[in-house]
């Protein structure tokens, strides 16, 4: 292999210039001494240079004036030589590429080697490339065993689960550590909104961490990396290192350096994400509205006829099942009845519309220039950035606005003394995020209740020119009435209807590293996470009624608001001691003490019954008297106390124990004490066995327990107050039954890796298989409303994951100038409801319009998707009158939202200056119910619902004119069916005429997640400008979904981050990015 | 080091006062001791709208009695109500939101601690009453599911709760109006201003008490085993009901939202086009000279034009009869929940039955007029429609006549419009183009919530096979002919 190597590697090298002094010399490895084959030797700042050969053995002619040599190869740190006689190069492996030292729990860098669990790292560059709203995006497909769903919403949240879902209601989600500033991913969107009814996705805290600021990112997978950091990490943790000034590569000693970065990205929308429609048919659901020649529109006089009878559209008809097109054929259409149109009192031509919904979207044009100082000297450093985000969507109205500061200093106070802070403040301010879900929701119209004969520019040109809500979806024109009955003017929504927010979130820490002996160290740190938030929606006066603000009642006009403040404390005193304590024996202890405290709380008031004066925003300019303002108020302690002992002999064995007593508010206080330890160990067998080809091996293997207390006030009941009746207080029994014998829940995982690597590391993986269980949930259960309530807290059930993930890399080609460097990672993670509660065998998740919900079922993976199915005899489909028959019961196993697997491909290639780059992003498995494709294929706007059927007629005729469709299936007595029935809108397709299983689609797919072209220009020629170093990139996101099954729509979009994923309605379509980079380094 | 185990031991300190900790976890938002007559104001509530909802998310029962059909999204209409879980609200409203705040509020009253004899007195008509709202609500959930968690029910501790015998369960609440009948003390007062039907007016309540032990005994006249309980609360309790239409049971709604009646918010606040008047009630009032047509629907179609939409049917807006806008737009429009018209209905089928001995025409003309007059019309149209060979009533055939006139006079009171037709076959429905998967023609029963499938799986199997399969085509024990 390693001959085969090293001819490809002579064919692809180097010839060289003229020579003046000819160098001989070998190089090794440092490793094992052995010669190294192929490596790089180059005159420093030329392309002058070959690679050694198969002894290692290279000879090069160097110039007079440049004797400086460089010797690379891969997995090993270059170096830099002056030119001699006879040279022999020991060449040591690179700790960079497999990550030697990783950053763990509770901050501390560890060597990897020595680690008996999984951790994977992420460098902060590679994260910063193509620019997105939210960082956990550009993490898809870069880490095994994680997985990652964005919802395509602007600013929205994504959903990041890591090693499957363990708690049964609880939080799945991975927490974020910024520097030892714990931060959740959860997001602030209502229940409402998170089952798909209404509302936006505000996004979570996570999305201010900005990428430009990382210097690493170090992912922890499984319990016993995570146990140090106690209940809140059971799901793993995303351990970020913010750049400090020691981190600046380009900074000498008492530098000042000074970087800037710009990015350009346009995003327009992935077609494929989005509908397509049929042009044979208009408005209306049926052949009802008129005995006419067309009865598929209304026939009679309108207001300028004179009593003559004329065909008008109905308006009011949200679907495609009208009359068919005839562009003979002139009817009064919406706009006749808008005095401003040029079409107004005039009959136009029955044809499908020229701009569809496609034209509605934008362009979106994203911006993110960075600045950042670094400096350092002998006893401090600091580094300062500023970054500037604003990203215009591809809705109109729609701006994500993100001004980030971060601060990170350091000074020794003395020799042994260090204070440091870092500081982040991040400022966020978003107006008209996308609607999501069912109602409420532009998306909605577009994918399910549309006409197919509107003409989105010709709403835009009316809306510009009137600037009223013009609707193409009258209430009953003809009667004089235009107001629009469940669409507004799109335009007039985006413009009107928006919601604003705004976040200012201060995040950082302060501490101090006494060293107080050579073995020993304390540090002791104080970390703050708080934020404010301010959410504001509004419907405007003259708008199709919604449901709105407190109670959800349909109001015609509104305004509320929701204000959430949230701090978080955390202080931390780590004693660390680390002494070798003989020649082979190391030992590491560490001991400390946590105390956290949160608080959140919030106030959400809105107008009732509608706004008084039309466009003033204020709760006092309500219609009805307003209602008391719903406030929340909640805090959480913790207080802990933990320790760990790592010992290590020769180098080669390893053996790690933890141990945590967590104290919790939320647990009675007799259960409110718990313990959990975790033991890990590994084993370097390469140090014993290490045949020539292998370079390294370590097998490792760990066991952990992570307790986990209860949400906020699970333990005593009290009551909920509905809005008083006039004078006359109401209170209610709260839905939910608390318990006050709650006691910890617990996550037991074991884990076993094998990690290896082969040809200097030229090759090499890394695999893990791990069982977690998670017992004792505490949850509220959901149970028969019989009882008097809907859930009752229980300490319950129990939750399995089992999986496999793996890491491999590899570098196919390495020549002096070209290098191509592969990265798979690859997981899979089998999920199992084991046990929910005494004779309770399923637990709803979520129920969903359409009658779908989300399910734990024991025995099932979690997250099933359940509803009405067929009805089958013998494997076929039965039908009963050429109708297909549906299960009475909604139970049925339908759909499972867990993938089978994930994996993700990274090719890089460096070619001289230049670098390219891309990302294959693949999911295999896990099922998505459309409600879009339910109703919307019921609405006869896709191009399914139009064609011929088996006798070569239009299937939309009616029966008698050889219309109508057979459906494959059989009768009940098992004969095939031969009844034809009418393809009306009942029947054609949709929710009407299938059951819920019929729109669960497959939601694998395979998508070139990112690329990336980018050219570092030479030092020499911008040096004597200033530049230390500058590179030009062009970057795409989300370019290409290669492969999907779910027609219409990226399998990815949803409402958001939660628990309850595998519905969607109304997404968004996907965006696709193109952007152009630029880093400048002073 | 000395420093470092300060340090320690000061976390070690706070990590001690558990007490300041655990006091973090208090919500200070939301009480945990509250008036016991705020529940039961707020089950009131509840129950009414409830009842009154023509939301298709919450109760469908006005078009299953043909009174409305809905213009283009027709899936309720013929009786598809699975994918909007329907079955589902209705019974977590009847017993989280009604019968568990009752229940509570029953608690919360018995632990008040009374001194004096009135206040006792007080005490002891609020639980009555409690009781008799508490059997009213059951009533409703017997009569439209049959078999269901009673005895076991309302128990968080039994989250699998068995469901109990129908029959049993009506007969069980015979016994306890009756009994609350006997406890009431009209001489002393009950919830005052916290009762939102009668103003805690006891008399009142003993009214509505007797009105509905005749509900309870007329619903299964048909169980010739019951005739005997049938005949004695019936002829007991008709003295003690309501004697005019000023005694009935409505539910007064506020102008405001969200006090409002839900008509007023799903016809009119929603701004949406979904029902019209359906054909069967249009043709069979036209066809009637009914006098009550212009006061039920709307002249939207002309001057005393009406039109009805064919039942399940696709049907344009504005081609049909709308509910009268007096109706729709009165944001405080009233929900009767027990009238004088339904008793006398009643009086008349069970004259009709021989259990009373009056005449059974009077009862049947007293509750004909008396629904008249309360929509608005005149006790002389009442007489004038009542003199017309096709209403007066019909001894021969009084199912039809009792039936068909009952079946009117609940208009937009869709669950009685609905039981009273199941009860007595009459007057002819029109069956609906694609009725759903497992109704055959026509819903004789609302099936079980799909939650009671996953959530209390062994009990609804059993109660499911106990009274014939949960189908909606599943006649109930009482729905004998």
């Amino acid at each position: 292999m390693r001959k085969v190597l090293t001819l490809l590697c002579l064919l692809l090298g180097i010839s060289w210039a003229s020579a003046q002094t000819n160098v001989t010399g070998v190089v090794v490895s440092a490793d094992d001494g052995q010669p190294v084959i192929g490596a790089s030797v180059v005159v420093k700042g030329t392309t002058h240079g070959t690679i050694t050969d198969v002894n290692g053995k290279f000879s090069i002619n160097v110039p007079a004036n440049n004797k400086t040599l460089v010797f690379s190869f891969v997995g090993m740190l270059p170096q830099e030589r002056v030119a001699a006689e006879d040279m022999r190069v020991t060449l040591k492996s690179n700790a960079q590429q497999i990550n030697e030292v990783v950053v763990t729990a509770l901050g501390i860098s560890r060597d990897e080697k020595s680690l008996g669990y999984a951790t994977q790292e992420v460098n902060g560059g590679t994260l910063n490339v193509a620019k997105s709203d939210n960082l956990i995006n550009t993490l898809s497909g870069r880490v095994s065993g994680v997985d990652i769903k964005s919802s395509g919403n602007l600013g929205g949240s994504t959903n990041i689960i890591i090693r499957g879902n363990k708690s049964l209601t609880g939080n799945n989600q991975a927490l974020f550590i910024v520097d030892g500033v714990p931060i959740t991913n959860a997001n602030s969107n209502s229940t409402y909104q998170t089952t798909g009814g209404q509302g936006y996705d505000y996004g979570s805290a996570v999305s201010d961490i900005d990428p430009n600021d990382i210097q690493s990112i170090s992912v922890l997978k499984g319990a016993a990396a995570t146990a140090l950091y106690g209940s809140r990490a059971a799901n793993g943790v995303i351990l970020i290192t913010t750049k400090s000034g020691r981190d600046d590569e380009h900074l000498g000693k008492n530098g000042l350096g000074v970087s800037f970065s710009s990015n350009v990205t346009l995003g327009t929308i992935d077609k494929s994400t989005f509908p397509s429609y049929q042009t044979q048919y208009g408005a209306g659901y049926g052949q009802w509205y008129s005995n006419s020649q067309y009865p598929g529109l209304y026939y009679g006089p309108l207001a300028w006829t004179k009593g003559q009878s004329v065909y008008y559209v109905p308006t009011t008809e949200d679907a495609s099942y009208g009359t068919k097109f005839d562009s003979n054929l002139k009817v009064y259409q919406w706009d006749a009845f808008v005095p401003e149109s040029p079409n107004y009192e005039k009959a136009t031509p029955w044809v499908a519309a020229k701009n569809g919904p496609i034209t509605f979207f934008n362009t979106a044009v994203t911006t993110s220039n960075t600045l950042s100082l670094s400096g350092n000297s002998d006893v401090s450093s600091f580094r300062f950035s500023y970054t500037n985000f604003i990203q215009n969507g591809i809705l109109p109205n729609s701006r994500l606005t993100k001004n980030t500061f971060d601060l990170n200093v350091s000074r020794k106070l003395a020799k042994n003394f260090t204070v440091s802070s870092q500081v982040n403040f991040t400022h966020q301010n978003t107006v008209g995020r996308n609607g999501t879900g069912y109602n409420g929701n532009i998306m909605t119209s577009f994918r399910q209740w549309w006409e197919v004969n509107v003409d989105v520019k010709e709403l835009k040109s009316l809306y510009d020119l009137t600037g009223r809500n013009v609707t193409w979806n009258m209430s009953d024109p003809a009667d004089g009435n235009t107001t629009p009955i469940y669409w507004n003017n799109y335009y007039w929504e985006r413009y009107n209807n928006y919601e604003d927010d705004s976040r200012s979130h201060i995040f950082g820490n302060a501490q101090f590293k006494w060293d107080v002996t050579n073995y020993l160290s304390v540090t002791g740190r104080v970390a703050l996470d708080t934020y404010s938030q301010l959410q504001e929606e509004h419907i405007a006066y003259g708008s199709v009624p919604a449901a709105f603000g407190i109670g959800l009642l349909d109001v015609p006009s509104g305004y509320s608001r929701d204000n959430i403040n949230f701090m978080e404390t955390n202080y931390d005193l780590l004693v660390n001691f680390n002494k070798n304590l003989t020649d082979k024996l190391n030992l590491t202890a560490l001991a400390g003490g946590n105390i956290r405290r949160n608080g959140q709380n919030s106030i959400y008031a809105s107008t009732n019954g509608g706004l008084v004066v039309p466009g003033l925003n204020a709760i006092a300019n309500s219609v009805s008297q307003p209602l008391a303002p719903v406030e929340a108020q909640s805090a959480i302690g913790v207080n802990a106390l933990f320790g760990s002992v790592s010992l290590g002999y020769d180098n080669t064995y390893y053996l790690d124990a933890t141990l945590r007593r967590d104290q919790s508010s939320t647990l009675p206080i007799v259960n409110d004490t718990y313990f959990y330890p975790s033991i890990s160990g590994s084993y370097i067998f390469t140090n014993l066995w290490k045949p020539e080809w292998v370079t390294f091996g370590k097998v490792r293997l760990n066991y952990a327990e992570v307790g986990n207390d209860a949400p906020f006030a699970s333990l005593s009941n009290t009551y909920s107050q509905p809005s008083p009746f006039g004078s006359i207080s109401l209170y209610s029994v709260n839905s939910t039954d608390n318990n006050p014998k709650l006691k910890p829940e617990e996550t037991k995982s074991s884990e076993a890796g094998l990690e290896m690597a082969f040809l200097n590391k030229r090759v090499g993986f890394d695999a893990d298989v791990y069982l977690t269980n998670t017992i004792d949930q505490i949850m509220p259960v959901a149970v028969s409303a019989a009882t008097g309530y809907s859930y009752k807290y229980v300490n319950s059930g129990e939750v399995q994951n089992k999986g496999i993930e793996l890491h491999a890399y590899g570098t196919p080609v390495q020549t002096k100038d070209f290098s191509w460097n592969v990265n798979v990672n690859w997981s899979t993670n089998v999920n199992k409801v084991v046990s929910l509660y005494e004779g309770v065998n399923n637990l709803q998740l979520g129920s969903f319009q359409g009658g779908v919900t989300v399910d734990a079922t024991v025995g099932q993976p979690y997250g099933l998707i359940e509803g009405t199915d067929y009805v089958y005899k013998n494997g076929q489909k039965v039908l009963s009158d050429g109708i297909y028959e549906t299960t009475s019961t909604t139970n049925n196993v339908i759909g499972n939202s867990n993938p089978k697997w994930h994996a993700g491909i990274t090719n890089s290639f460096t070619y001289k200056n230049w670098t390219a780059s891309f990302l294959i992003d693949i999911q295999k498995g896990g099922s998505v119910f459309s409600l879009d494709q339910s109703y919307g294929q019921a609405d006869g706007i896709y191009p399914g619902s139009v064609g011929n059927n088996d006798l070569g007629n239009p299937k939309r005729n009616t029966l008698a004119n050889g219309g109508g469709v057979i459906f494959p299936g059989v009768n009940s007595d098992g004969t095939p069916n031969t009844t034809r029935v009418e393809a009306d809108w009942t029947y054609v397709g949709g929710y009407l005429a299938y059951p819920n299983s019929a729109f669960v689609y497959d939601a694998s797919y395979v998508k070139l997640r990112e690329a990336e072209i980018s050219y570092n220009f030479q030092d020499n020629l911008l040096k004597n400008i200033g530049i230390q170093s500058l590179s030009l990139g062009l970057v795409g996101s989300n370019l290409w979904i290669i492969f999907k099954n779910l027609p219409y729509a990226d399998p990815e979009a949803g409402l958001g981050s939660g628990n309850m994923q595998g519905w969607q309605s109304g997404v968004m379509p996907t965006t696709r990015n193109f952007g152009f980079n630029l880093k400048v380094q002073f | 080091m000395k420093k470092i185990l300060f340090i320690l031991l000061a976390i070690s300190a706070v990590s001690c006062s558990k007490q300041t900790l655990a006091d973090l976890n208090k919500d200070v938002k939301n009480p945990t001791n509250v008036p016991g007559n705020t529940l039961f104001s707020n089950a009131e509530k509840n129950l009414s709208d409830q009842d009154v909802s023509l939301n298709v998310n919450h109760n469908d029962f006005d078009l299953w009695s043909q009174y409305l059909t809905e213009t283009t999204y027709t899936d309720e209409s013929n009786y598809n109500i699975f994918t909007r879980s329907v079955p589902d609200y209705a019974w977590t409203t009847y017993y989280r939101d009604v019968l568990e705040n009752l229940g509570r509020s029953d608690s919360l009253i018995k632990s008040e601690t009374t001194e004096s004899a009135s206040d006792i007195a007080v005490q002891k008509n609020r639980r009555a009453i409690i009781d008799i709202f508490s059997c009213y609500a059951w009533d409703q959930m017997e009569t439209a599911w049959g078999n269901i968690p009673y005895k076991q029910a309302l128990n968080i501790n039994n989250v699998l709760p068995a469901y109990d015998d129908a029959l049993t369960i009506h007969k069980d609440l015979i016994a306890r109006v009756t009994a609350d009948v006997a406890a009431l003390d009209p001489s002393n007062g009950s919830f005052s201003s916290a009762d939102l039907i009668y103003s805690g007016d006891v008399s009142k309540w003993a009214e509505f008490a007797n009105g509905l032990l005749v509900k309870l005994a007329i619903e299964i006249a048909d169980v010739s085993a019951e005739s005997t309980l049938v005949n004695t609360t019936i002829n007991n309790a008709i003295a003690g009901t309501f004697s005019s239409a000023s005694d009935d049971a409505i539910f007064d709604y506020l102008d405001a939202t969200p006090n409002t009646n839900p008509l007023y918010v799903d016809l009119v606040l929603s701004g949406r086009s979904d029902y019209v008047a359906a054909n069967t009630i249009i043709n069979a009032m036209t066809s009637l000279n009914d006098p009550r047509l212009p006061l039920y629907f709307d002249q939207n179609l002309g001057a005393n034009t009406y039109l009805g939409g064919t039942y399940g049917q696709g049907s344009a807006f504005p081609n049909y009869s709308h509910i009268n806008t007096a109706i729709s737009n009165t944001p405080s429009f009233p929900h009767p929940l027990l009238t004088y018209s339904e008793i006398q209905f009643y009086l008349a089928e069970a004259a009709a039955r021989g259990i009373v001995s009056d005449a059974a025409a009077t009862h049947y003309n007293n509750a004909v007029t008396a629904s008249i007059v309360s929509w608005g019309g005149s006790a002389g149209d009442a007489a004038t429609y009542l003199a017309q060979p096709s209403v007066a009533y019909n001894a021969a055939n009084w199912k039809t006549s009792i039936g068909t006139q009952a079946w009117i006079s609940f208009y937009l009171r869709g669950y009685l419009g609905w039981t009273e037709w199941r009860r007595l076959d009459a007057p002819a429905m029109n069956e609906p183009p694609s009725p759903a998967s497992g109704v055959v023609t026509f819903p004789f029963r609302y099936p079980y919530p799909s939650g009671e499938q996953t959530l209390n799986g062994a009990n609804y199997t059993a109660a499911a096979k106990a009274i014939g399969g949960d189908l909606m085509s599943t006649k109930l024990y009482w729905d004998l002919h």
